[in-house]
């Protein structure tokens, strides 16, 4: 469960003052994958780090239940100085899981060949895509918020992802910012939209996408 | 127990991660981390021998001159690499487990065993291979090093912050820390220095860490002018301030 208790986040940036979120309340329950939603700089991206708890909010709170992934997305958590193999060793010791079995896991699944111990400087960011999918699939979370990631890559490797994805989905959650609604309704249970510093929560993922189709067109 | 386990758990992570790749390209890895500082007081040891036969203390100009440089160095190394901590691992700080404090005590740790094993190296190499015997009293030698590792910390906790939020100090402090190695007595006794004149370079907190260091080494060194009261006050209060603008400032070292 994750839930937001009158929680607050405003964006700042050289004296501009933005609302995310302003006063916002509300639960996600266990067990229902939930599709974010909302044009581009409403602040989905910011919204998943503070899930993540990697940022803090200004006011209020968001209480979580159960073990939430680091946000996952096309720029990456990666330091580009290490290699793709360190950065993993880095992540099953932080989370304190096995790291030759983590390393073992994501170099099959990742395929990237000997650039598995290059720095992750020299990757194109397809390679750091399915580097980043493939770790976050090696660790057991109970929600994994994903950003974006599943856009990239070629047809083989999304097979994949999605093959790893649905099998994990079967006993943990996501929580998913996209802006192809099309990936939304494949994972996705219900929805929230992000406008205007407001989160709505939709029970049904089919209205809440409706509900921002006719947002993007009011304006 | 959970959030302390978590924490010693990202700091060791942290620590293999700064060892491997600090110096991780090069053939001999951590080894520089070693031998580039060793080599170097070695060569500007030789170097200073060469132009000024008699040191102002003792009979061995290197050690007298290596004794100065690398407490120097307890707070100059220290305080160089910490200063970039939180900024070298900004990629890491986006796991919500991974806390910029974790990168500075990561840091902190691995240049204190950094700097010691230099100094063990260069210092043993030293007294080694002198003629006279060396009588050395380490708890000066051990509260000088703590003390400059402490006011290192709390100088680089203030500029880890005030370096992301002002680009402009970390120009001045830079100019501002580059002479330091001249005017903190490495090279000279601030004993010998005529009275207005020693006031001020009395002032400088590293100049008493160096006096408290080299007292470890010659026991005859009277330290004229060496006040422990005014170094423990200042590092401490380094320290307390630089923990408060750090904790203070969470948001700008998340970079959001």
């Amino acid at each position: 469960m994750i839930r937001f208790e009158q929680a607050t986040k405003y964006a700042r940036t050289k004296g501009i003052k933005k609302p995310i979120i302003e006063d916002a309340s509300l639960t996600l329950n266990r067990g229902k994958s939930v599709g974010l939603l909302g044009r581009n700089g409403a602040g989905k991206s910011t919204l998943l780090r503070l899930i993540a708890g990697a940022i803090k909010l200004d006011g209020g709170r968001i209480i979580r239940r159960g073990k939430i992934s680091w946000p996952l997305g096309f720029a990456g958590s990666f330091q580009s100085s290490m290699t793709g193999e360190q950065n993993v060793r880095f992540v099953a010791r932080i989370y304190g899981v096995n790291t030759e079995q983590l390393i073992a896991y994501v170099e099959d699944f990742a395929e990237l060949g000997p650039f598995f111990k290059a720095p992750v400087g020299t990757y194109s960011s397809g390679m750091k895509a399915r580097l980043a999918f493939g770790l976050s699939m090696g660790v057991n979370f109970d929600y994994y918020l994903v950003d974006e990631i599943t856009a990239v890559g070629d047809t083989n490797f999304k097979k994949k992802c999605q093959a790893v994805f649905e099998t994990r989905l079967q006993d943990s959650d996501v929580v998913m910012v996209s802006h192809s609604t099309g990936t939304i309704r494949d994972y996705c249970d219900c929805g929230v939209v992000l406008e205007k510093g407001k989160m709505t929560y939709y029970e049904n993922v089919e209205d809440a996408i409706r509900a921002h189709d006719k947002n993007m067109k009011e304006s | 127990m959970e959030y302390v386990a978590t924490h010693l758990r990202v700091v060791a992570a942290l620590l293999v991660r700064e060892m491997s790749t600090r110096f991780g390209s090069k053939p001999g890895g951590y080894v520089w981390a070693l031998l580039d500082p060793a080599a170097h007081i070695l060569l500007m040891t030789s170097i200073f021998q060469a132009i000024a036969h008699t040191p102002a203390l003792g009979t061995s100009f290197a050690l007298f001159f290596a004794t100065g440089y690398i407490a120097f160095q307890f707070y100059q190394a220290m305080n160089g690499y910490l200063n970039a901590a939180v900024k070298a691992n900004k990629a890491l700080l986006s796991y919500p487990n991974v806390a910029p404090i974790d990168t500075i005590v990561a840091r902190f740790v691995l240049q204190m065993g950094t700097t010691s094993l230099v100094a063990f190296i260069v210092l043993g190499t030293i007294v080694a291979t002198m003629r006279v015997d060396t009588d050395l009293h380490w708890p000066s030698i051990l509260e000088a090093i703590a003390l400059a590792c402490l006011f290192g910390l709390g100088v680089a906790l203030i500029n880890c912050v005030l370096f992301l939020k002002y680009p402009l100090y970390e120009q001045v402090f830079g100019i501002v820390n580059r002479p330091l190695f001249l005017i903190s007595g490495v090279f000279f006794l601030p004993d010998s220095i005529p009275a207005p004149y020693r006031e001020l370079v009395l002032i400088n907190p590293l100049v008493h860490i160096i006096m408290g260091f080299r007292k470890g080494f010659y026991p005859e060194y009277r330290a004229i002018g060496l006040d422990m009261d005014y170094l423990y006050g200042i590092a401490f209060l380094t320290l307390f301030a630089g923990m408060l603008v750090f904790t203070l400032s969470r948001k700008t070292l998340r970079n959001e």
